[in-house]
């Protein structure tokens, strides 16, 4: 099924030629109307009629998000205000929230693009889609709702939290669609074990889950245990939101909407762009965006193209699930780790459940990587040498996939927090 | 002066041509797909072809909120669940809910509804609209949200929470209408005074508030402390959401989107309608919505209507500003609480006997509800202990009932008034 199938299958050439026409558009658009963009242009000794391929974007300097931080709150608006009708932000743990504003056709092609990922996921009019991600500021929710509601789909505005309530309504409502975190559908899977809900209480088949990593392995679990298809889609507000990119229903990679979003992949330390296939930072450059266009922005997460077409029919490129962020990445003993990496293994393992944490402390100026994971089944803690032996076993893997040792724990179900939008699985102590 | 819509301003006789052909095709709609409903006119004996105009009005049965509950989740719908794209439902998770269902069309009149409610205020699309409503199942955070959005104003959606961060929000984006219960705007006020806010930091100059009553009083003071023109907006969830009717300048009751929603008094214990300028029940119809569409639903307000031309131009039908309840539901920060939910936790505690009290106050502009309950003989000569862990439980299972927070105190036995006759379970000390 296809929101847009034109577009979504359009040829490559035909495509490329879209994306180089709109690329040479927006660039002018944005030298004319951002009066950042005129500056660095001038600076740079860069002007439009450079661009003559899609290979000449790599003229254009790129944009960061202390960019968006440093024009607080409206600097980097193409627009006057009276032209913007939506405003979202970052949460802004730190600092200033990066703030992004949408004009009327900013809106409805965000729409568009959720849609498509609605619909490449396997959601249809029929279906009752409950949303449990937080309302507000945040991008997730409100997305995801005008996508859904764009389809035809029966939109439950949960938001996020409650999560007896959240099951209630599943349950009572016929739910079909879950949109959330992966972490947050395993926690509401949780909880409908607790009040006693059996899959067959309820009609949910599908699960669109983002705004978090997820990986394959986590995947499994989330689809195991809620009997569910369990799809990933990707996104983030200063670009638009969810919708940048979507699983089709063969999940081999998320394909971006590329006739507003032209990706690239470049090393995060020296910015060069990388060959297709290879291994590096999402660059995205807006080709369409009224309200906030951003050029060359770097999504600071790692993750690879593959420009294949999909067996779905669809030429958009698809981008491989990300595998991290460059900023979630920690170097510990001189060696690079991603959470997700760790993710992988423990949810492979025996006996343990998808719920863990990890520590990094620095103790006699030497770092240290600790692993919470919890136990399956409480009573192992009685048993001193089943224990001992998982432990091994966890350590082990680890060593193979990491190349250092860690300090596992074992412990009681239920023990770790457990959240209801983004995990936060990484406590890094090293500086304090 | 700005109109919306030129409904609005049309003339008695042309408004009761559009009610009256509504109304007729609203009834046959029903009666031909909502069985509940096409019943309770069977037993009156009325047919559709008995309705030819809004003077017929009179004939039809109530429509009670007992109906919803009793039809839950999805029975009152005129329309299958394909058509549906937006479930709301009350709060809580226990007992019944109300559950309401829209269509496209109905999002539609809605946002238009709410769009010309924001026009009665003066709110333009130059205007900078921060929604710090809740969003989710309730409708009020989406409801404005919509209209803000149709209105081509700027919306803020921020949802409910973290009041510090909703003052440098609206300092830094230069909101200039504030949207939120009035009690939480008060709130607001005191919390910039706590920061050093003062209101020439602000851009703020028009405020929509509702969803709980308030009083003249307290309008003139949070004009004063906020330095903007503070206007009442109306709803329910049942009948739209917020945009049933709203406030002009002139303070002569509040404008009923009577094209889409007829209203009428009546005479609580009788039934009988009342003449304009009677104070009785506030009852309406639903002329145009395709989903949920109610009639003669009993909204339980009290309040009187008018038909004279306002002095603002509008012709439509006005209504006082709502005064009181003709039963015992009790608004607690926007969120509808009957007594009746607590006392049937309160059964299932073998701890506790069924004798209790609510007392609400007013602390620093926000309501706060405790609840004592008298313990059994028994369980009052237990420790200290056993009772903190009553009393917690007893806190959860109240505030997962009503979707409001509460502070427990469990008595002595004999402790709580007894009264003769109608117990009375609700002590309000709120001033408002």
């Amino acid at each position: 099924m296809f929101w847009q199938k034109d577009i979504e299958t359009m040829r490559r050439s035909e495509l490329e030629s879209l994306q180089l026409e709109r690329l040479k558009r927006i660039a002018t658009y944005c030298y004319n109307n951002v009066p950042f963009y005129n500056k660095r242009f001038d600076d740079c000794g860069f002007n439009v009629d450079k661009i003559k391929t899609l290979k000449d974007i790599e003229y254009i300097p790129v944009t960061t998000k202390e960019d968006i931080r440093d024009n607080y709150p409206y600097g980097l608006f193409a627009v006057p205000m009276k032209k913007i009708v939506r405003i979202h932000a970052s949460s802004g743990t730190t600092g200033k929230p990066t703030v992004v504003g949408y004009t009327r056709n900013d809106l409805n092609m965000w729409t568009d693009v959720v849609a498509r990922v609605c619909v490449e996921a396997g959601a249809t009019e029929d279906d009752v889609a409950q949303i449990s991600f937080g309302y507000g500021l945040f991008t997730g929710a409100l997305g995801l709702h005008y996508g859904l509601e764009k389809i035809g789909a029966s939109v439950v505005p949960v938001s996020s939290g409650n999560t007896e309530k959240q099951v209630l309504l599943l349950k009572d409502f016929g739910v079909t669609v879950l949109i959330s975190t992966p972490s947050y559908a395993m926690y509401i899977g949780e909880m409908a074990k607790d009040l006693g809900v059996s899959r067959s209480d309820t009609k949910l088949r599908l699960g669109l889950f983002g705004s978090e990593g997820c990986t394959e392995e986590m995947r499994n679990a989330i689809e195991e245990s809620m009997g569910i298809i369990a799809t990933d889609n990707y996104g983030l507000s200063e670009l638009v939101g969810p919708g940048v990119s979507g699983e089709c229903h063969l999940r081999k990679g998320m394909h971006i909407a590329e006739d507003h979003f032209y990706p690239e992949i470049i090393n995060s330390d020296t910015c060069e762009t990388l060959d297709r296939g290879e291994t590096g930072e999402l660059v995205i450059t807006t080709l369409t965006k009224e309200g906030i266009p951003l050029l060359r922005y770097r999504t600071k997460d790692i993750t690879r193209l593959n420009y294949d077409t999909c067996d779905c029919g669809r030429t958009h490129v698809r981008m491989a699930k990300v595998m991290g962020r460059s900023d979630d990445m920690f170097k510990i003993k001189g060696v690079n780790v991603f959470p997700s990496q760790i993710e992988s293994v423990l949810v492979t393992t025996e006996h343990i459940g998808p719920h863990y944490q990890l520590t990094l402390r620095r103790e006699n100026y030497l770092d240290n990587l600790e692993v919470k994971v919890e136990l399956i089944d409480g009573s192992l803690l009685d048993k001193y040498s089943e224990l001992e032996n998982l432990q091994k076993t966890i350590k082990h893997k680890l060593r193979t996939v990491l190349g250092i040792d860690c300090k596992v724990i074992l412990a009681d179900p239920r023990s770790i927090e457990r959240y209801v939008g983004k995990a936060k699985r990484v406590i890094d102590l090293r500086n304090e | 002066m700005l109109i919306w819509n030129e409904v609005e301003v049309a003339s008695r006789d042309d408004k009761k041509k559009i009610q009256s052909e509504r109304l007729i095709n609203t009834v046959k709609r029903v009666y031909e797909n909502v069985p509940y409903y096409a019943e309770k006119m069977r037993q009156v004996g009325v047919t559709p072809e008995d309705i030819k105009g809004v003077d017929d009005l009179y004939k039809l049965p109530f429509t009670y909120k007992s109906d919803l509950r009793e039809n839950y989740p999805f029975g009152t719908f005129a329309v299958p669940l394909e058509d549906v794209i937006r479930v709301h439902a009350s709060s809580g998770t226990t007992g019944k809910q109300t559950v309401v269902g829209y269509t496209k069309n109905d999002i539609d009149m809605w946002s238009e509804c709410v769009a010309r409610a924001l026009t009665v205020a003066g709110v333009t699309k130059k205007d900078v609209i921060h929604v710090a409503y809740g969003y989710g199942l309730f409708t009020g955070g989406l409801g404005l949200h919509y209209g803000g959005e149709l209105a081509g104003a700027t919306v803020i959606p921020v949802s409910g929470g973290n009041t510090s961060r909703q003052i440098q929000l609206i300092q830094d984006f230069g909101a200039t209408v504030l949207c939120c219960t009035p009690s939480y705007a008060l709130y607001i006020a005191d919390e910039m005074k706590e920061h050093g806010v003062s209101i020439s930091d602000l851009k703020l100059k028009i405020g929509i508030f509702g969803a709980e009553p308030w009083s003249e009083e307290m309008r003139k003071e949070i004009e004063s402390r906020l330095g903007i023109k503070a206007y009442d907006i109306y709803g329910l969830s049942e009948i739209v959401g917020p945009g049933v009717s709203m406030a002009c300048e002139f303070g002569n009751g509040l404008h009923v989107a009577d094209d889409h929603f007829i209203p009428e008094i009546i005479d609580t214990e009788t039934g009988e309608v009342l003449p304009d300028g009677e104070t009785g029940e506030l009852v309406f119809t639903c002329i145009t919505k395709e989903a949920l569409p109610l009639i003669r639903y009993r909204t339980r307000d009290l309040s009187k209507l008018s038909n004279e031309k306002c002095a603002c131009g509008r012709t439509n039908s006005r209504m006082e500003k709502v005064t009181g309840r003709s039963d015992d539901m009790l608004i607690i920060r926007g969120v509808n609480v009957f007594p009746s939910q607590i006392e049937s936790v309160l059964l299932q505690c073998c701890e506790v006997e069924p004798h209790y009290m609510i007392y609400i106050d007013r602390i620093d502009n926000l309501d706060v509800m405790e609840v004592q309950i008298e313990m059994t003989q028994q369980f009052f000569s237990d420790e200290v202990r056993k009772i903190e862990a009553v009393e917690s439980n007893l806190k959860h299972e109240i505030e997962s009932a009503l979707g409001v927070s509460v502070s427990v105190r469990l008595v002595e036995p004999k402790t709580v008034p007894r009264s003769e006759g109608k117990a009375k379970r609700v002590t309000d000390r709120r001033k408002i």
